[in-house]
């Protein structure tokens, strides 16, 4: 695990990889247990269908969300807001500690003096920050597999798989703004406050847009469009989105690469 | 594994850092032969870490040339690195890591790391390379620090206040340590706030001040100019009279029975008058940087904002 950049952050990691998906692991199996009490024919999933369609709209953020199924249920409660929401704390936290991390614990001195290039260094932790995102994930898909199975929903584990594929994806895009800002920067506080800042004023103009016609023509400059906009849940991977999230973090990630080439490095 | 290249290890052309409208360094004129044992002294932020960092391509020059073995380090950084050990002034390490696996993440991203040599060093230098590093003192981290910059046996060793923090014992260790890799043909690059530290290990010596470098010496010719300030006490009254006059004492203070004065170079003469009389006690203090920059140009110029050598 010391074997290069990548390796040893990730091992760095590890404890609090554990933690995250444990507590990621916890949470989501609640979803799944109290889907017999919230979900299926409850008072409580009639009650929601007599909500406003607005209020509805705004809550799903924009995936299809009947309480009475089990793929709206889950979408409605696990997959509009919490879990890419949980990736993506993960990811930009990992992408500010990246390069701007280490610079502020004055680490990254003696880790530049190593013969590596710079641009390497920003792409490993760029690699060590999705592969950590995706073992979170992979945990939540784990556990949710299990919590389908065991509470008898109607969700397709490839379904299942392509939810959570697509919260990493959206995960990684904004970590890799993150570590961007920071390779930029230098400054973890700057890194995490603006890209939380974007994500969340991403996540309200793709979420109201349906609502208030004014928001419309900024829907597709908000990442969350292409994790929700064709419902992985329901439909599965939807290859032109994964495409354009993809897209974002490389986009990120070579202007990330630039201006950190261009900087002299914090003492 | 003596450098290939007959140029100069280290090499500087109107050297310039300025921090937004802040002196780091100005117009340095520096010269480092392959071999050779350079000792790097200045006060406290006088431009000593800044010089380094740009040697090193973790800062880039606001004018001016710097080359390491004839490569721009900026640019050619990599380079560079395969064949530069570093030890930074303020010295970060992984702390989550023993120092044992701090060398192999290094080891690995280097390549080629002299493992027995790595071994033996850890022992000379009494470090326990299993402990994590937060568990470590200053002092242990030091040692941690100054291995790291070995492990590849680097044709150049970059070492940024190298003995701060460690014990006297460790100190003399490390001196050898140096002497022994000058001698296979490395050059060393040392910096230190005080003389004494690099005078026994150094060949030449630059002083920096305020960010220009205003003499490069040989060490012994920097010595014979060193001041001390002595102070005797003698047994009953003692005519100033008899010390005024030596060669080398200048401000001659007596009172009663206790002289004080400056002696640049050898204390020799002013022993051997002293004789004359019952010495009590004789206590002396090396003159610091700036007495020593004082002495060499005289006051005036010293103000003056020094001048730049080469």
């Amino acid at each position: 695990m010391l074997r290069s950049v990548a390796a040893k952050t990730l091992r760095d990691q590890g404890r609090a990889l554990f933690f995250w998906a444990v507590g990621i692991g916890s949470l989501a199996i609640l979803y799944p247990a109290l889907w017999p009490s919230f979900g299926r024919n409850s008072t409580y999933s009639k009650i929601f269908e007599q909500f406003p369609e607005t209020y509805r709209t705004i809550i799903t953020a924009g995936l299809g969300g009947d309480l009475g199924t089990a793929t709206g249920y889950l979408n409605t409660e696990l997959y509009s807001f919490l879990a890419p929401l949980l990736l993506l704390i993960y990811a930009v936290t990992a992408g500010a500690n990246g390069i701007a991390g280490e610079e502020e614990r004055g680490t990254l001195d003696l880790l530049l003096a190593n013969p590596v290039a710079r641009s390497r260094v920003v792409l490993e932790k760029a690699l060590a920050m999705a592969l950590g995102t995706a073992i979170i994930g992979l945990a939540l898909w784990l556990v949710l597999w299990v919590g389908v199975r065991a509470w008898n929903m109607d969700v397709g584990t490839g379904n299942l798989a392509a939810a959570t594929v697509a919260a990493v994806v959206l995960g990684v895009a904004f970590g890799s703004l993150s570590l961007a800002l920071g390779a930029w920067t230098g400054r973890r506080g700057v890194a995490l406050g603006v890209t939380l800042a974007v994500a969340v004023l991403a996540y309200f103009v793709n979420a109201l847009a349906p609502v208030a016609k004014v928001l419309m023509p900024y829907r597709p400059f908000s990442p969350f469009r292409y994790y929700s906009g064709h419902d992985p849940l329901r439909n599965g991977l939807h290859a032109g989105d994964m495409g354009v999230l993809l897209g974002l973090a490389v986009v990120f990630l070579i202007l990330g690469v630039l201006a950190f080439r261009r900087r002299d490095l914090a003492a | 594994m003596t450098s290939a290249v007959a140029g100069p290890a280290i090499l500087a052309r109107g050297l310039t850092k300025m921090y937004g409208r802040h002196r780091g360094v100005l117009d340095l004129d520096l010269e480092v032969r392959p071999g050779e044992v350079f000792g790097y002294l200045g006060p406290n932020g006088s431009g000593k870490t800044t010089t380094i960092r740009l040697l090193l391509g973790l800062l880039r020059p606001t004018r001016g040339d710097a080359r390491v073995f004839d490569l721009d380090p900026w640019t050619r950084g990599v380079e560079v690195h395969r064949r530069v050990g570093y030890l930074p002034g303020e010295l970060a390490l992984y702390e989550q890591l023993t120092a044992e696996e701090l060398f192999a993440h290094f080891g690995h991203l280097r390549g080629r790391i002299d493992w027995p040599f790595v071994r033996r060093l850890t022992e000379r230098l009494d470090l326990d390379p299993a402990r994590h590093i937060r568990q470590l003192s200053r002092g242990n981290k030091q040692k941690v620090g100054v291995v790291q910059a070995f492990l590849h046996r680097p044709d150049l060793l970059v070492l940024d206040e190298p003995t701060t923090g460690l014990d006297p014992l460790v100190q003399e260790e490390f001196q050898r340590i140096i002497r022994e890799e000058a001698a296979e043909g490395r050059t060393v690059f040392l910096s230190s706030h005080v003389l004494h530290e690099v005078e026994h290990l150094a060949d030449r010596v630059g002083i920096i001040r305020e960010g220009r470098l205003v003499v490069v010496e040989e060490i012994g010719a920097l010595k014979a100019k060193a001041l001390h300030e002595l102070e005797l006490h003698f047994g009953g009254p003692v005519p100033a009279a008899a010390f005024a006059a030596l060669p080398g004492v200048s401000d001659v203070a007596v009172a009663d029975s206790t002289l004080r004065c400056t002696v640049t170079g050898s204390i020799d003469a002013l022993v051997k008058a002293a004789s004359r009389f019952e010495v009590v006690r004789l206590t002396s203090h090396e003159a610091d940087l700036e007495d020593i920059f004082l002495a060499y140009y005289g006051r005036d110029e010293a103000e003056g904002g020094g001048r730049s050598a080469g």
